[in-house]
Formats: structure tokens, sequence, C-alpha cells
């Protein structure tokens, strides 16, 4: 299996960043992109498309730290 | 007060003999004197206080001291200067032996450091003897990789454009290392690197020869689980590095780091560049 091409790469970055936008707007609700991800998994090969979920996990919880801080766990509720 | 200026008279002229005469209570009437009379005309040691009188000046024994003071600032500036310039000879000297130590070290380093034994994306095998004279970026990456590998090749890609705008620098070879020689052969290579800057040139091999790079420049690479279709993705470091004409490491740059600052810093290195081998 060859790698995507260039051309193919372009198509999974913006199928992907629809997707992302539209978790953005609906408070990462899945049931109101699933139009969005169905294509997104389509343009993307199936590795890529477990990569960028867990990508996405990455980036909120990476998000979160910044604007939150850190927030040791089981400590939450004691506090 | 007085008790001041004795001190002060003390500590300026300790050796002074007419200190002795002042101790008894006499000082009171030495007072108005300065110092320069009080100690070194000792011509008048045996009438102590007869040049307190206002009218005891005479023009020879203000100007004496006057002198005096020139001669002992020129001795003093001769002096220092000589130490001065003597300690910065030395200084210097050790300095050209410290830069001759290291530039030798850095030689015994060059030669075996960094060496791999690949081939491009045209068949040809390449070692790092083929890229001595020339400036090199190098990335490690795989062709399936989703994100991070295009966007770190096209920002290198970008570097080199930018630093190709400056007719007066070195040209800089881009080099793209797969760390997934099982599916980047070299047809893969060749038409995953035409995307990007038109003189990156893509090396492959076999695993071991791939390993054997990986390692010289410290890079990490462990391949992930593969699924149905066969597919995986290959996790490794993320590192831009910099290759001086001597085939020496020189810098690195992570994922943080712009184009422009990349190509920045690679041109004060090349403004700062010292030739190891003539």
């Amino acid at each position: 299996m060859s790698a995507p091409s260039a051309e193919e790469r372009r198509t999974c970055w913006g199928a992907r960043d629809a997707f992302w936008r539209c978790l953005d707007d609906n408070q990462e609700d899945r049931d109101r992109c699933a139009q969005l991800q169905k294509q997104f998994e389509s343009s993307c090969p199936a590795q890529w498309v477990k990569y960028f979920h867990k990508r996405r996990d990455f980036l909120k919880y990476k998000e979160k730290l910044l604007t939150d801080g850190y927030e040791p766990v089981g400590q939450s509720a004691e506090s | 007060a007085v008790y001041q200026v004795q001190r002060s008279l003390s500590m300026t002229f300790g050796s002074c003999h007419r200190l002795k005469y002042m101790n008894n209570g006499l000082f009171k009437i030495a007072g108005p004197m300065d110092r320069h009379k009080l100690c070194c005309s000792s011509f008048s040691l045996p009438r102590p206080f007869s040049q307190g009188a206002p009218n005891g000046t005479s023009p020879k024994s203000t100007s004496t001291p006057r002198i005096k003071l020139k001669t002992r600032l020129l001795v003093t500036l001769i002096f220092g200067g000589s130490i001065l310039a003597t300690w910065y000879f030395v200084r210097s000297e050790k300095e050209k032996k410290e830069q001759l130590r290291r530039i030798e070290q850095l030689r015994k380093v060059a030669i075996g450091q960094g060496d791999f034994d690949l081939v491009d994306h045209h068949g040809r095998p390449r070692t790092k003897k083929d890229f001595l004279g020339q400036w090199v970026l190098m990335y490690f990456g795989f062709t399936h990789c989703p994100d991070i590998c295009p966007d770190e090749l096209e920002k290198m890609s970008s570097v080199v454009s930018i630093l190709d705008e400056h007719q007066e620098l070195p040209r800089v070879q881009p080099i793209f290392v797969t760390v997934d020689p099982e599916r980047d052969d070299i047809k893969a290579m060749a038409s995953y690197v035409k995307d990007f800057h038109p003189r990156l040139l893509g090396l492959t091999g076999t695993p071991e020869q791939v390993k054997a790079a990986g390692k010289a420049y410290r890079v990490y690479y462990s391949m992930g689980p593969k699924d149905d279709d066969n597919d995986y993705i290959v996790d490794h470091t993320i590192i831009i590095y910099l290759l001086n004409p001597d085939g020496l490491f020189l810098d690195y740059y992570n994922r943080s780091k712009s184009d422009k600052q990349i190509a920045e810093s690679i041109k004060k290195h090349m403004q700062t560049y010292v030739k190891l081998f003539t």
C-alpha cells in the first residue's frame, strides 16, 4: 500500500478540519457532525483517522491545561 | 576630628618620622599644615613646627610634590601598562592554543560522527562523505506520516527557499531519511520527495542501514501496531538537524521553531563557521 499523495493528504486534512470545526461548534457532539465524520473517515487512511482522533483529544487536553491549569487526578473532589 | 585627621595621616604617610612629634598633643598646631609639607620635606625635621606658619610656604615646597606625583603616576602607568600588556599577550597566546586544540578535537569528532550508508531516491548509494563541503539539513520521518512529517518537510523546504534568496550564502542540501524502510523503498521515496523542495533528497536502505543511521543521529523510532490492512504509524523523533560542511552536527531545530527562525539561525552559523579541513 503506497502512501497518500500530496493531493490525498490535502483532501484528508480538509475533511479533518471541517469535522473538527463542527465538533468545536457543537460542544464535541459527534452525532451532530455525523455527516462530516463520515466524510473525514472516508477521505483518510484508517490509521490516520485513529491517529487524528487521538490527536484531537491530546490537543484539547493541552488547551485545557493551558487555560485551566494543571489539576491533579483525584484532588478536584477534595478541594 | 583631630583623631580622624591623625588617622588618615598615619594611614597615608605611615612611615613618616614627623608623626612621632605629633603624637604628644602637639598635633593641633600642626593642624593647618598641608599633608605634603608635613611629610615630604624631611630636611626640616629638627624644626617641625616652623613649617606650620602661613608664611613658611616656598614655591619649591609646593612644586616638588606635584612633580613627584606626576612621576609617580607615570611610573605607575608604565609599570601597570606593561603588566597589562604582558597579561594580555599571554592570554591571547593561550586562547590561540586553546582554539587550535579545539579544532583538532573537532576534526577527530567530525571524521567518525554521524556516518550513514544509504541509497537516495534515484537509487544511488550515499554516505556522509558525499555531502562534505555542503551545508545539510536532515530530517527523519516516513512517507505514511499523517501530519507532522509533511509539516516539517514543508518547513524545511521553506527554510531552504528563504536561504536560496541570499545569493551570497552557500546552498543548503535538504535530506529526508526514512525510519520506515519496509514500506519506503526507492520508488516510494521518489514519489514522496517531489511534493517538497526540488533539491530534497530522500534516503532509504535496509532496516539495518536505517537503524545505524538513526543511531548515529540519536533518533528514536518505534513502529506502532498494525491494523487490518497492514497499515501502521511510526512514532519517531521530530528534529531537523543542521550539519556543517565538515559533516559535523552543528545545531538542531524542534517543532516550535519557525522557518524564519531556522533560516536566521543557519545564516548566523554560516557567518561564524570556521573550516576544519583544508
